[in-house]
């Protein structure tokens, strides 16, 4: 009958199947133990990779969003040499288009040069940064680090650093003098009042950074419709490329269009190397599990021995044993997984909706790092299938090594084993 | 029951079953040989924070003014006597320097920057970064010598090179700005640009000379190992009554937070491997008792007593766990060997740099770490060989030898 011979082998695979869960369920014990094992690796990776991920969310938003946007547009060379006269010009303009362009949230133009900048008889160097103040201030965090005063409103006003306050001895309110040199050598001059002070945390900013109304810095520094950078901000750190490439498009291949990955290198590298070490520990934690996974394998062959041999006495094949003892193990993986997300769940939930603060000595290491001062934990495909997948072929590796014996099992020499 | 015996049982039982016991040792081995090389690396990294922060001008030690740390400006300095020596054992100490460090601008023909101007002696600064950067052009000569060095990326940034000009404008003792002209006498390429653009250099009596003043404002004092207690600190601050006298820790409290993190990463990562290897050893273990409930059932009836079967499953637990551990520090041991010249973390030099570390990290492998890895694993040995013990002696002998 040649219909017969599928159902029949529809039947035995029922069969085999019913067998492999009843296995599973036989040593309950041991069952939980090397699940436990995989729930435990899922658990800790699942949980651990979110709050990576989740980090790196807030790291790359925290690293943009503070200052230097997602993409820049700048002249050819500026990147390299930084000269003053390297500008973008027909700024006006280019802004419109850039706004125009889809997929940018804002667009602002900045100018920046160093100026000598003194208060009475005391002077320092800084970095004068003229901002379309009224346009930014809803785009970057930078004005939410503002700790005494206002952000500036008048066209003579100016924000500067904590440290280049306490570096000047000015306060709110004291008028700083900036000397520096303007286009073609020319002498620039401003007389600017303190409105505000802030402090970003990042040594390097809050000693060096000053901020001024741009109009105000473009005609001190005799600068007409140009700018040093175009800033575009979209709606993903992680779309800059594809963002940079519209711009490209939109403005032409005269000027140069920066990702901040170019701009700020440290932080992509430094969650590389974060992803490197923690992708290390995942790999150690999952041989271990898998370790214990082919050792209950091994006892399992070795309880099983008689088993296995009259069911081969009985004419089964010695491949279906095979598979009969992967769906075990695909089984026991079923079981860990599960496990591993049940337990991961709610600290997972925790991490995203309370998060991890950062004690007051971290505090300040994490800004230096462009970390957000409490992360969060974000739910991603990485976080929640790396473990399972990693550990379903570690899983089916470890239970079909030991069961290779099944093929050069003799069914009388098996039956004949003791247990 | 001699101990002797049950350890000789102990040991023929584990070698009954020889692949079980060798996955499982094999297990122990990839656990601790993964703690002990993730150990000498948060170590290396740990030390090399350490050192950095330590080399990046600050030394083990410093002395300043009160109040210059908020406001750094000649007027809050102080004056040392020529004469005048740290009261520190030879052995423990490394070096000493006395800085003239103030804020100055400074002006290329094309460029205007700030950094820190320092009046160094150069025949004290082996102690700082200074002692192995890379040099282009000549050193200072001495306290007097009237020329700068400064950090290659500044050189950039300031579009000039060594025998050039520059002018710096800083304040002097009296309050007034002073303003000078500066020739490069070299270029110092040090790791990172952070320090390369911060720090300008010159000798420290020229640097005096300029700023009407005989003081300095800083000692920096390098000891050979971190100071063991605030002693040192306590000799000082009776010779610099008056002034601050800070350890590292306390002038760089972020690096300080780290180091303490660092410990922290250690028992974390500890933790992980061996809860991840204990589901292992656990299971392998109720095995080895279930198997020989008959086994048991008859040495109970023959007279062993609870105590001693205790003993034995504890005992098997122990002599695995020994085994992986003897194996896995050395395994360990040669990892962190091969790796002696230390891991290029170069291709991620900037973020490296960001998290304060060289991007060269050597792995540091401690006897003191490895004594706790090992005395921590055998503890755990016999922790999970707890239930197992339990569950053997639970066994009812009349019941197991009827099976």
């Amino acid at each position: 009958m040649p219909a017969a011979a599928p159902v029949a082998r529809r039947r035995g695979g029922d069969l085999l199947i019913k067998t492999a869960f009843r296995n599973v369920g036989r040593n309950r014990r041991r069952t939980w133990l090397t699940a436990g094992g995989i729930g435990f690796a899922v658990f800790l990776i699942t949980a651990s990779i979110a709050l990576q991920d989740g980090s790196y969310v807030g790291q790359r938003q925290s690293a943009t969003g503070l200052l230097t946007g997602h993409v820049q547009v700048v002249h050819p060379m500026y990147p390299e040499d930084a000269k003053f006269e390297q500008v973008v010009g027909d700024v006006g303009n280019r802004l419109h288009v850039l706004r125009e362009t889809p997929g940018v949230r804002a667009a602002s133009a900045r100018v920046q040069s160093y100026a000598l900048v003194s208060v009475g008889e005391r002077s320092f160097a800084a970095q004068v940064l003229g901002m379309d103040i009224d346009r930014e201030r809803d785009i970057v965090r930078f004005f939410d680090t503002v700790q005494e005063g206002r952000v500036p409103e008048g066209a003579d006003e100016t924000l500067i650093g904590s440290a280049l306050a306490r570096n000047l001895g000015a306060g709110v309110g004291d008028e700083l003098v900036l000397l520096g040199s303007g286009k073609q050598g020319g002498i620039a001059a401003l007389a600017l009042t303190v409105s505000g002070i802030y402090q970003t945390g990042i040594a390097d900013i809050d000693r060096a950074l000053l901020i001024a109304p741009l109009r105000t810095v473009q005609s001190g520094f005799g600068l007409g419709d140009e700018a040093h950078a175009l800033v575009v901000v979209g709606s993903d750190p992680l779309a800059s490329a594809a963002l940079g490439e519209r711009l490209v498009t939109a403005l032409g291949p005269d000027l140069r269009v920066r990702t901040w990955q170019e701009i700020m290198p440290e932080v992509e590298q430094g969650i590389e190397l974060d992803r490197v070490s923690g992708d290390f520990m995942y790999g150690i934690v999952m041989i271990l599990v898998g370790f214990s996974v082919v050792n209950t394998f091994i006892m399992v062959m070795f309880e099983r021995t008689r088993e296995f041999g009259m069911l081969l006495a009985l004419g089964l094949k010695p491949w279906s044993i095979i598979g009969m003892v992967q769906l075990e193990a695909f089984a026991l993986w079923v079981l860990g997984t599960l496990l591993g997300w049940l337990l991961a769940a709610p600290l997972i939930g925790y991490l995203m909706v309370v998060g991890i603060s950062f004690g007051e000595a971290m505090e300040q290491l994490a800004e230096q790092m462009y970390m957000p001062s409490s992360i969060h934990a974000a739910v991603t495909w990485r976080a929640l299938l790396t473990a399972p997948l990693i550990m379903l072929i570690a899983t089916q590796i470890a239970a079909f090594l030991p069961s290779l014996r099944l093929r050069r099992m003799r069914p009388v020499l098996a039956l004949r084993q003791e247990t | 029951m001699k101990v002797g015996l049950l350890a000789t049982l102990s040991v023929r039982n584990l070698l009954r079953h020889r692949r079980r016991n060798a996955m499982l040792v094999a297990a122990i081995v990839v656990a601790v040989a993964g703690v002990t090389f993730m150990n000498s690396f948060i170590r290396g990294f740990q030390q090399d924070l350490r050192d950095s922060a330590v080399a990046n001008l600050t030394g083990h030690i410093k002395v300043h003014a009160p109040g210059y740390r908020d406001d750094p400006s000649i007027e809050r300095s102080f004056e040392v006597a020529t004469s005048w020596q740290p009261d520190i054992d030879a052995q423990a100490l490394q070096g000493w320097a006395a800085r003239v460090r103030v804020p100055a601008v400074i002006m290329s023909e094309r460029e205007t920057r700030g950094v820190q101007l320092v009046g160094i002696d150069p025949a004290q600064e082996g102690i700082s970064f200074l002692g192995d950067v890379e040099f282009e052009g000549e050193q200072l000569s001495g306290v007097g010598d009237k020329r700068v060095f400064l950090g290659a990326a500044l050189r950039d940034q300031l579009d000039t090179r060594v025998g050039r000009r520059l002018v710096l404008i800083t304040q002097g003792s009296d309050g007034r700005n002073r303003e000078a002209g500066f020739r490069i006498a070299g270029v110092y390429d040090a790791e990172g640009t952070a320090l390369e653009k911060a720090y300008v250099f010159t000798g420290r009596e020229a640097l005096q000379n300029l700023l009407d003043t005989h003081a300095v404002t800083e000692v920096s004092i390098r000891l050979l190992q971190d100071p063991a207690g605030p002693s040192i600190q306590r000799r000082l601050l009776s010779y610099f009554t008056g002034l601050e006298v800070l350890g590292w820790r306390e002038l760089e409290p972020q690096v300080a937070a780290m180091f303490v993190f660092a410990d922290t990463a250690i028992f974390i990562w500890f933790s992980i491997m061996m809860g991840a290897l204990v589901f292992g050893l656990v299971n392998s273990l109720i095995t080895a008792v279930m198997e020989r409930v008959r086994e048991f059932g008859m040495l109970r009836a023959v007279g062993m007593r609870p105590g001693a079967v205790i003993v034995q499953v504890v005992m098997e637990s122990t002599v695995l766990m020994a085994a992986g551990v003897a194996i896995g520090l050395g395994i360990g041991w040669l990892l962190c060997a091969s790796l002696a010249d230390g891991l290029d973390l170069s291709q991620w030099a900037s973020g490296v740099e960001m998290v304060g570390m060289r991007s060269l990290v050597v792995p540091r492998l401690y006897g003191e770490d490895m004594l706790l890895v090992a005395v921590l694993s055998l503890v755990l040995g016999v922790v999970a060989s707890l239930y197992p013990a339990w569950r053997a002696v639970k066994i009812n002998p009349l019941e197991a030898m009827r099976r």
